[in-house]
């Protein structure tokens, strides 16, 4: 069976704990990888399609030593292996121009200022999951618990 | 050296395995004086092995379920066929067609599920179902328990004509927003969210292409036996609409309601432009002609085909939605009819029948039985998988079955089957409309068990009231 992954980047080790910890509700259904950079995170990632694994969702900070957050997204968004991945955008520090970049040039898929609330970070993660793994083709009966339902049923409703 | 480590997991998926592909191998090699038939050929027996792995795949599912099928067509061709391969060949018995065996893929009861998918893609594409569901509730206004007959009357109906998991997915997003308002607590939620799937299993009885078990049924029912689109819908509505009123009573009875407002908010127009009026008259034709046979002569099969012509020839359903067909079902249905036809042309179910003892048996107790069996099979597996596998030896055995003609020959047995298959429906594995209910977190399984075992026992009484009015 091909595995399902969160990856989170962060360069604030507390920060990136509590990131995880939230998340802690996909924990049994997917993998969840911790990342302090993007050259990091771009080794997990070039692992997880080696394997043939699925690159469901991606969390990334912005301001970080070395490539920021933008840009790994950007490069990300442009990456074919990860064409369906979807990208949340975390932080707290990210100007105007940058914040236009993240839209028009990584097309993220939910920005989330920080200090973030649990609930929402879940909420995000689990439509995100839900449009990846039916647009993927994943079956997504044994994952319902992990996903959200309105996302499922108005995209079900298309597919029957 | 790497560690031989197995995890309870992995030998549980191993034992699976060797019960799937295991035992039909050893039930093919076996002496054919093993088995308690007299004059087994060696086609028979091997048509045995096979109707063997498909019952433990399609119940175990170590495969997906349209895979087994495509196995037993396989299977069929490279073992029993006449153009099996050449050093198991055998002279011994009657060697299958292969022209036949592939033509389970465009069996007519294919074509008529093609023609059920086409109606359903562009009625979804076009809106026409969100639409007719927005039209259809206003008159139930805004008491709760009318609402929900409201939301139950139309989820029915739709699968009557749509699969019943995509109906179910279209209902609950109109749903769900309204379970969000009703205060935590109000037993009105889980009867709500209970009465989607109960609706849309129930609904499938309707019409032929209802559901799949239907349509399997028409497979059986041929020459004298036959029944018409028509037919099918004078018993399976009536029978449809008792049974959901009853479900609708023991819903409120069982999760009453506290709120005493459900305002729905669906947003949209009919659209209007000259493809969604083609959607439309095209709908409306299709289902005349259903209806009226008797006055053209043009079967359901060939019905089946207007509408996938009409919406090829306007683009109304393009390459791309063509490619999202639920070709899965379509599949798993083929490998059902391949598996039909390799148990009768082998002589076999005729062969399994004529040994069986049927002096002192109740003609009543043969068919409650298989009913039973036939539902609690289905709350087990797919209600299609169940179909495929019951549906040619209950054909065969109505044959022989002494007494069946008092009590309307083997249409009866046969349609007492295929109905009961629908009524698998008391966990949230059961079938893809209650995962999909048990997934709004609104329903425990003990709830639904309770339901879905009531609404089952209720049910097949009303099937078979309903065959005996029309035997």
């Amino acid at each position: 069976m091909e595995k399902l992954y969160i990856v989170c980047i962060e360069d604030q080790r507390e920060v990136l704990n509590s990131i995880v910890e939230d998340l802690s509700f996909f924990e049994e259904a997917l993998v969840i990888e911790e990342c302090e950079s993007a050259s990091e995170a771009e080794d997990i990632i070039d692992d997880i399609d080696a394997k043939g694994d699925f690159l469901a969702v991606v969390i990334s900070d912005h301001v970080m030593p070395g490539k920021n957050g933008v840009e790994f997204l950007t490069e990300l968004h442009d990456d074919p292996r990860f064409k369906r991945s979807k990208k949340i955008l975390l932080t707290g520090l990210a100007t105007h121009a940058d914040t236009i970049k993240a839209i028009n040039q990584a097309a993220i898929d939910r920005y989330i200022e920080k200090p973030w609330q649990t609930e929402m970070l879940v909420q995000y993660v689990k439509e995100l999951l839900t449009a990846f793994v039916l647009q993927q083709g994943i079956p997504y009966k044994p994952l319902l618990k992990y996903l959200d339902k309105l996302t499922l049923f108005a995209l079900l409703k298309q597919t029957g | 050296m790497i560690p031989l480590k197995i995890n309870r997991r992995e030998l549980s998926q191993i034992f699976i395995y060797l019960i799937c592909f295991g035992l039909p191998l050893l039930c093919m090699i076996l002496p054919a004086g093993f088995f308690p038939i007299e004059n087994l050929t060696v086609i028979e027996q091997r048509i045995i092995a096979i109707f063997f792995l498909a019952a433990f795949c399609w119940i175990l599912e170590p495969i997906p379920i349209h895979a087994t099928s495509i196995l037993i067509i396989f299977l069929e061709l490279i073992l029993v066929s006449d153009t099996s391969l050449e050093w198991v060949r055998s002279t011994e018995g009657t060697a299958l067609s292969y022209r036949d065996i592939m033509g389970a893929f465009a069996s007519p009861i294919i074509m008529l599920f093609l023609g059920g998918f086409f109606l359903a893609k562009a009625a979804t594409k076009f809106r026409l179902d969100t639409n007719l569901a927005r039209i259809l509730l206003r008159p139930f206004g805004t008491q709760p328990r009318w609402v929900m007959l409201g939301l139950m009357f139309i989820t029915a109906f739709f699968s009557m004509f749509m699969s019943n998991t995509a109906t179910t997915a279209m209902m609950l997003s109109i749903l769900v927003p309204i379970l969000a308002v009703l205060p935590e607590g109000d037993k009105g939620r889980t009867g709500l969210a209970l009465s989607i799937p109960l609706a849309a299993n129930i609904g499938g009885i309707g019409t032929p292409i209802g559901t799949p078990p239907n349509a399997i049924a028409l497979k059986y029912l041929t020459g004298a036996d036959s029944i018409s689109f028509g037919e099918w819908m004078s018993f399976g509505v009536p029978l449809a609409l008792v049974l959901l009123l009853i479900s609708w009573l023991l819903l409120m009875v069982v999760f009453p309601f506290q709120s005493d407002r459900i305002e729905l908010n669906i947003k949209g127009r009919f659209l209007k432009n000259r493809k969604a009026w083609t959607v439309y008259a095209t709908f409306l034709l299709t289902i005349i002609l259903w209806l009226t046979d008797f006055l053209h002569g043009i079967n359901a099969y060939a019905v089946a085909i207007l509408p996938v012509a009409v919406f090829l020839a306007t683009d109304i359903i393009n390459k791309e939605d063509m490619k999202k067909l639920s070709w899965d079902i379509l599949w798993l249905v083929s490998g059902g009819i391949a598996l039909g036809y390799g148990l009768d042309q082998s002589g076999l179910a005729e062969h399994l029948v004529t040994s069986i003892p049927f002096e002192g048996m109740s003609i009543y107790t043969v068919i409650g039985g298989s009913a039973l069996l036939a539902m609690v099979m289905a709350n087990f597996m797919s209600n299609t998988a169940t179909a495929n596998l019951l549906l040619p030896i209950i054909a065969a055995l109505a044959v022989a079955l002494p007494g069946i003609s008092q009590i309307g020959g083997s249409t009866t047995i046969v349609l007492a089957v295929a109905l009961s298959a629908s009524l698998g429906m008391a966990l949230p594995i059961s079938t893809p409309p209650n995962a999909l209910a048990h997934a709004t977190g609104e329903i425990q399984t003990a709830q639904m068990a309770k339901m879905g075992i009531l609404v089952g026992i209720i049910g097949i009484g009303l099937i078979f009231l309903t065959l005996w009015i029309i035997a």
